[in-house]
């Protein structure tokens, strides 16, 4: 958090977990149920421990038992349903911070919990002594949505015959979901596992398998493991199945798991792994901190990869045998990424939210350094730029992507993230693609810090942060070593300062405190009485996603007379840039030309100015900004640059470049490297496409055959008859990705009637059919599958005469070639399914693009059946992308209503979560067009869908919140009838609009300043209300709040009249009060903390709330003896109405960005002057769990 | 009349009766309803006939007026063996001199050996009242059944001595192709069997479309483009990801004439053994529950968890 501060890790909660059993007694895969218990033993670390705060989520309590007591408990879970029924807001706003609130309210990080144990007041006193106590709870599973999902497939036999398995999953932490825990990265401690299971299955956990035992009537056994190493909960995960058991050959204690038939997949993929652990062991000089290791291979994965305690459980679909090629290189990647995660993620945990960053830079960043070793530099290379580009993109799109997310002290009226329409306090709020990115640029941030320091000095780092980890991990938990297990931003930076004595504060204020990336622009030109090289570089710092730079920039020049980098300062105010240049124009011919690389090399030099020595200019050449260059230079010098600079970013950045360039030079210098067998294949790739650009923008003036065709030709076909490829060998992989993308970039090619050319298109249709691949040893679908990508890309609209329907006789002869073998290898694929089906996936986009085409009629029904459950996971997806495509270009309610109805009930997460993703990729419709699909009901859908839907899973709810915000915008949807009084007072404007956004209290129709101009209100520092808000701004809750004490069940409000505001809150709150009540009532401290239920229950309500609660509320409660709110809360009721909306608002940013001490005090000017702060919260903490519960969760106990 | 008879005792004796006559006639029919059944004896025959014609000719000539059958044979028999062993010890002689072709003198000395007055034979072959028989009447010699002209005959090579035997016909031992010259031409043969592979996956697939159920990309047109309706499979990975059969036989083809490291590492004996513990541990655990033997693993010893035999129950309960 503020990493001046901490140096010490201070737990949010009153106790410290040392030791946790979890126990499941009992699998059933037919019901799909799970039984056990846990017990946690803890150390409390106050006096007169009360409470105990867990979390715990969608489990069935059935007693809770503490040191053998009996224990009272509450179960409430806010995030269940985010906003109720009777709510009627629309809007996202509204939404994502009632969301934000909810998450927090049981955010094991700040003390809460969903599950809260009363300690029975027996043990009370033994706070005083810090004895220690054993928190037991069984509890019961049934048909799990999340944490553990069941693959039961449905055939005849035994489960272990069928293949039956059962994992866990989750995004971020996720255990709550599984098991009652402290489900926090930061609350480590000791771990005794035990699963019983069928005897025909293995139960694979984290940890060392002690034993397995028998139980009595040999039909079952049970697994004992043993995790001595203290680990978070979020950290532990478990599969069980009929797997198949391999012992790593070159490490004994590594062992893999599969499912049935697929040992010998597991044999291959596993065969290189040791690799991989040397390499790491061997960079950080330092040891795997487990003693040993489990891969499992499960079907139906939520993710690719997910890392747990010294396991790691993969998708089944990562697995693959020799044959294939393409599959490998990303098989590796995942378990090297897997691996690195292990050392700094799983043993290394994060202190906090903010300090995420950290360990994924630092697991991407060695990763990277795994793929530079293992793929070669030129790989490294291209990977950065990708990751760079991809980063860059997604910023300059979005806005920033924020690293370290300050939420504490510092400015809090400061949205970090006003761009985003979620919030990044929490995990589990984060869109996915947000988080992606955010990993993404994690790991290029440490790649700057590397690249400041050294990266000797950063490995150095690395190995003593895990020195000390692993010292703190065989320590007793007595010790209070376990916190240096955890790793926060302020650490990470102390240890670099420490171990290289230099200072990256600005490196780390530039990209981890603040959110955005450079955008340059470059241009210059030479002066040649001068020999001077004028560069001018402006930047771009207003629009979103971007920042300012101030600092050194490399600047490399390519001279005639050789390469110099220029270190250049940019400042506020410098634009223009001399650089002397070294060599004179004249040049001598007969000299060879020095690279920076030490090599010299002959050039055509012909093409050049003649009066300017330069060759080329590149900007930031290592990649060491986030940046986006958009660099001017002459067509001929983006050529020498593609021709003879010896970078692989930078050949790719003058391919970019050349596609602006379509002349015969341009052709030239790519055919060149794209017959360049020393070149980077990526690059020839690359060049292809470019070339293919080049070629269309050229068309009048092109000569000799369709580009690339000869050469293809010449590189692949028979040397006695050209027309003929010659049968496969892939044994040279380089040529082979060159093969695979060369008649796909060809298929690109367009004619002067914008049609590709018979020529190309019977050359991809022959390349099929002479396909031979006997002779390899290789698999070819990769190959093939690419060659339905090349027909489908030669596809172009079809001439529809006068409209009519499109029928088999109407079909163009091409097309009718192209559908042709379509159809057969579609047929094929069912005889001889290819590996991962890849063919069935190309030729499932080919019908989808000739129906959008009109070849073909437009109908759905084809990739419908596609979609179902139980074909592979990649065709469904690729059918499912048809259908989302389909939707949007035939506005079909009935598609997009089916779509929806699978992201309810498709047993496998992945596929949901794809589906709402690709919905918000290709949506059916915009916040900005009009479209029949967009009204009320499929509002109400999503809305529920977000809302209570999507409770069991944090991505996929991230996903639905997404696709609402691209669907309708932040406010409300304009589908939605109107209020009925659609006049809206916009107080700061001083007149009346049409209602344009619906505010939060839109059911009364209280003259309110919509929510987005509140917003900015409340950004800008100088408003002139300010202090006059914030005052009555506090006023305005307690107001809410003891009105509906008082009048529970007051009448809604009518429309069209003009309330007063504290109606609003009575009118929200009214059906929800009493059920609260009762479900309360068996806490013998109810009226404890009664006033926080109706507190929260308050902001949940509104926008204006989130979670954590201002002290303006909370001291009352606290108190031992409940204090009577009332009073307090009337003297505070006389506070004038007419500013409530904007109060409100403002009253949420207060919330988010934590207290102010200012405002604070203004907020208590009547009351508790003398409450200290820390004490104040401390106590808050307690009550809050309580309070922050809906009614719907079923409170169970003894 | 003097009749030439058998007795019983074997010898010949002049039977002055003349009984038994007319028995030659039917001996000579009976050989000759025989002859009729293939070439080669008809031809032995007729010279037999020839003999017996020889020495009944001497008989007539020494004034028997008949003959018993068995007599007459009896005479042609050892007529027979007489000019056989004539010719056979002239050949002996004539290779003895190292000669293929037997001369005149070789007979002369086979007679004198053989005891026969060489001197009287020119006044006994012009004897006044000999008979002359006339020719046989199948002169012909059998034809060896000419074999297929095959080939060119081959002449000794120039150190081989003429006299050796010729080669054989040519059709005993050279190679006589029987089927028609395969087209070589690379384009022809693979356009061949691409387009072979093409029919036969086009077959094959609307045999299935048509036996089984089908999609189609057109409403009013099912048959044109028929799909083989997609058919979800209960536990699809296995499909998706386990190479098909024949991709695994074109692996061991490959394999066996490339080996490449990859496959060498993956056939490490050492890796085998380890699958067979895991294996066995596998498939000896879940029927009887019983605690499989641990001799597979105790070979290469390696101690891992999953390895190791899961444990009876204690005794002791928990509870």
């Amino acid at each position: 958090m503020n990493r001046k501060k901490d140096k010490c890790f201070e737990s949010p909660r009153p106790y410290k977990l040392t030791h946790q059993v979890v126990c499941i007694n009992n699998i059933n895969f037919q019901r799909k149920s799970v039984i056990g218990y846990v017990e946690l033993t803890l150390f409390p670390t106050v006096v007169n421990l009360n409470r105990i705060k867990l979390n715990s989520k969608q489990c069935r309590i059935y007693r809770v038992r503490v040191n053998d007591l009996e224990s009272p408990f509450i179960y409430n879970d806010p995030t269940l349903e985010v906003c109720h029924h009777e709510a009627k807001q629309r809007n996202l706003n509204y939404f994502s911070s009632a969301y934000t609130a909810a998450v927090n309210a049981v955010d094991p990080d700040t003390g809460n919990g969903e599950l809260s144990i009363k300690v029975p007041s027996e043990l009370w006193k033994q706070g005083d002594e810090m004895k220690v106590l054993k928190v037991y709870i069984e509890f019961s599973l049934d048909q799990p949505k999340g944490g553990l999902h069941f693959v039961v497939p449905d055939v005849e036999g035994s489960m272990a015959e069928r293949g039956a398995h059962v994992f866990s999953f989750g995004y971020q932490n996720s255990t709550r979901f599984w098991f009652p825990c402290v489900d926090s990265f930061s609350e480590l401690c000791t771990w005794k596992l035990e699963f019983t299971v069928d005897a025909s299955m293995v139960a694979v956990s984290c940890g060392d398998l002690v034993e397995s035992v028998y139980t009595h009537d040999m039909r079952k056994k049970t697994f004992h493991y043993v995790l001595p190493i203290p680990t978070a909960a979020p950290n532990i995960s478990l599969a069980v199945g009929p797997f198949e058991i391999l012992v790593d050959p070159y490490m004994h204690e590594v062992t893999h798991f599969c499912l049935p038939q697929l040992l010998p997949l597991l044999k291959h993929t596993m065969s290189y792994l040791h690799e991989v652990f040397e390499f790491y062991e061997e960079i950080l000089t330092c040891r795997y901190p487990y003693s040993c290791f489990k891969t499992v291979f499960v079907d139906e994965a939520y993710v690719q990869v997910a890392s747990y305690a010294s396991m790691s459980i993969f998708s089944t679909n990562l697995l693959h045998s020799g044959l294939i090629i393409d599959q490998t290189p990303g098989t590796r990647r995942c378990l090297a990424q897997a691996l690195a995660q292990q050392f700094f993620g799983c043993f290394i945990s994060r202190m906090s939210w903010s300090d995420e960053w950290v360990l994924k830079g630092i697991s991407g960043y060695i990763y990277g350094l795994y793929l530079k070793k293992t793929f070669g530099v030129n790989e490294y290379r291209h990977w950065i730029k990708e990751e760079l580009d991809r980063i860059v993109d997604y910023e300059l799109k979005t806005g920033g992507v924020l690293l370290h997310p300050t939420f504490v002290g510092g400015k809090e009226k400061d949205n970090p993230t006003p761009h985003l329409h979620f919030s990044i306090r929490n995990p589990h709020t984060l869109s996915w693609d947000y988080y992606k990115m955010f990993q993404c640029k994690a790991h290029l941030v440490m790649r700057l810090i590397e690249n400041r320091i050294s990266m000797e000095f950063m490995l150095q780092v690395f190995n003593k942060l895990l020195c000390l980890a692993s010292t703190a991990s065989s320590q007793k938990y007595q010790s209070h070593m376990w916190s240096q297990m955890l790793l926060s931003t302020s650490g990470f930076l102390k240890s670099i300062s420490n171990v290289s004595g230099k200072d990256i504060g600005p490196l780390i204020k530039q990209w981890v405190d603040q959110s955005g990336v450079v955008k340059f622009f470059g241009s210059f030109a030479f002066n040649r009485k001068r020999n001077v090289l004028e560069l001018e570089i402006r930047q771009d710092y207003t629009s979103s996603g971007t920042q300012k730079y101030v600092g050194p920039i490399k600047v490399t020049v390519q001279e005639l007379d050789g390469s110099f980098n220029h270190t250049l300062q940019i400042e506020e105010n410098s634009l223009k840039h001399d650089i002397p240049c070294h060599s004179k124009s004249r040049r001598n011919k007969k000299k060879k030309i020095p690279l920076m690389n030490g090599e010299e090399v002959d050039m055509d030099l012909s093409a050049m100015d003649a009066d300017s020595p330069l060759l080329w200019i590149r900007i930031d050449p290592d990649m060491s900004i986030l940046r986006k260059v958009e660099f001017e230079q002459a067509d001929f010098m983006w050529q020498y640059q593609l021709r003879y600079e010896r970078d692989v970013v930078a050949q790719e950045e003058a391919i970019s470049a050349l596609e602006a360039f379509p002349t015969a030079a341009s052709r030239l210098a790519l055919t060149d490297i794209l017959e360049h067998d020393q070149c980077f294949y990526r690059v020839r790739m690359q060049a292809c496409f470019c070339l293919a650009k080049i070629a269309n923008a050229m068309v009048s003036t092109w000569t000799g055959p369709p580009a690339m065709k000869s050469l293809f030709t010449r590189m692949f076909c028979c040397k006695s008859c050209p027309n003929i490829v010659k049968t496969n060998n892939f044994i040279n992989f380089q040529s082979y990705f060159l093969q695979k993308t060369m008649p796909v970039a060809m298929a690109l090619l367009r004619d002067i009637h914008n049609l590709c050319p018979k020529e190309v298109l019977n050359f991809i249709l022959d390349l099929i059919k002479y396909n031979d691949n006997r002779k390899n040893k290789f698999s070819d679908n990769y190959y093939r599958a690419e060659l339905i990508d090349a027909l489908t890309n030669s596809l172009t609209p079809a001439i529809s005469v006068n409209n009519e329907a499109c029928t088999v006789d109407s079909l163009n002869a091409d097309v009718r070639l192209i559908l042709e073998e379509v159809t057969r290898l579609l047929n094929m694929e069912k005889l001889l399914p290819s590996y991962r089906n890849t063919i069935t996936v190309s030729c499932l986009r080919a019908v989808r693009t000739l129906q959008k085409n009109g070849h073909l009629p437009s109908d759905p029904s084809l990739f419908k059946s596609y979609a179902e459950y139980g074909h592979f996971v990649d065709v469904r997806v690729a059918a499912l992308e048809a259908v989302v495509d389909y939707t949007r270009v035939d506005r079909s309610s009935e598609e997009l209503q089916w779509l929806l109805d699978m992201v309810h009930s498709d047993p496998v997460h992945y596929v949901r979560h794809r589906i709402l993703s690709m919905l918000s990729k290709n949506p059916p419709f915009t916040k900005a067009a009009e479209s029949s699909l967009c009204n009320e009901a499929l509002v109400d859908q999503l809305w529920r869908l977000m809302n209570s839907g999507t409770s069991h899973d944090w991505r996929l709810r991230c996903d639905a919140v997404n696709l609402y915000h691209t669907l309708f915008g932040l406010s409300r949807p304009s589908c939605l009838p109107l209020p009925e009084l659609g006049l809206v007072l916009n107080l700061k404007e001083k007149k009346a609009v049409l209602n344009p956004t619906i505010k939060p209290e839109q059911e009364v129709d209280v003259p309110e300043p919509a929510p987005d101009l509140v917003f900015v209100s409340c950004k800008d520092e100088h408003f002139p209300m300010k202090e006059e808000l914030v005052l009555s701004g506090v006023a305005l809750a307690p107001q809410g709040l003891k009105r509906k004490a008082e009048t529970p069940l007051a009448s809604p409000p009518e429309p069209g009249q003009v309330l007063p505001e504290e109606t609003v809150f009575k009118g929200l709150l009214k059906s929800r009060f009493p059920t609260q009540e009762e479900e309360d009532i068996d806490m013998d401290t109810v009226h404890d903390s009664q006033a926080f239920i109706y507190h929260h229950l308050n902001m949940l309500e509104r926008p204006s709330t989130p979670g954590r609660e201002p002290p303006a509320v909370e001291p009352q409660a606290l108190m031992p003896t409940p204090a009577p709110p009332a009073p307090t809360f009337a003297k505070e009721s006389s506070a004038p109405s007419r500013h409530a909306g904007a109060h409100q608002h403002h009253h949420r940013h207060h919330h988010e960005h934590k207290k102010k001490k200012k405002k604070h005090k203004h907020k208590h000017k009547h009351k508790h002057k003398h409450e200290s702060k820390g004490k104040d919260r401390e106590k808050e903490r307690d009550p809050h769990a309580f309070g922050s519960s809906p009614a719907r969760s079923p409170s169970l106990s003894d | 009349m003097k009749t030439l008879l058998l007795t019983e005792e074997g010898r010949m004796m002049a039977d002055p009766a003349g009984m038994g006559g007319g028995s030659l006639n039917a001996a000579t029919r009976s050989g000759t309803s025989k002859a009729a059944t293939s070439p080669a004896e008809n031809y032995f025959l007729a010279r037999r006939r020839t003999l017996q014609v020889v020495v009944s000719s001497l008989l007539t000539e020494s004034g028997f007026e008949s003959a018993e059958k068995a007599a007459v044979e009896t005479l042609t028999e050892m007529m027979q063996s007489y000019i056989t062993e004539v010719g056979r010890c002239a050949k002996a002689n004539c290779e003895h001199t190292a000669r293929s072709t037997p001369t005149l003198s070789d007979v002369v000395i086979t007679l004198v050996e053989m005891g026969s007055n060489v001197d009287t034979l020119p006044v006994y072959a012009k004897r006044s009242q000999r008979m002359v028989i006339t020719a046989p009447p199948v002169t012909n010699a059998p034809v060896t059944p000419k074999a297929l002209a095959a080939g060119q005959k081959r002449t000794h090579p120039g150190y081989v001595p003429s006299h050796f035997p010729d080669f054989p016909d040519p059709h005993t031992y050279i190679k006589t192709p029987t089927f028609r010259e395969p087209v070589s031409e690379y384009q022809v043969v693979r356009e061949k069997a691409a387009s072979q592979r093409r029919d036969v996956e086009r077959a094959l697939t609307r045999f299935m479309a048509k036996t089984g159920e089908t999609q189609s990309l057109f409403k009013d047109d099912i048959t044109t483009f028929p799909l083989i309706s997609a058919r979800p499979s209960t536990i699809p990975y296995l499909s998706a990801l386990l190479p098909s059969e024949l991709e695994l036989q074109m692996l061991e083809e490959t394999d066996s004439s490339e080996q490449d490291d990859q496959t060498d590492t993956e056939n490490n004996p050492n890796i085998m053994r380890d699958d067979a513990g895991a294996d066995k541990e596998n498939t000896v655990l879940p029927p009887g529950g019983v605690v499989p033997s641990m001799k597979t693993n105790d070979e290469n010893m390696i101690d891992n968890p999953y390895l190791r035999p899961v444990k009876k129950p204690r005794v002791r309960r928990k509870k």
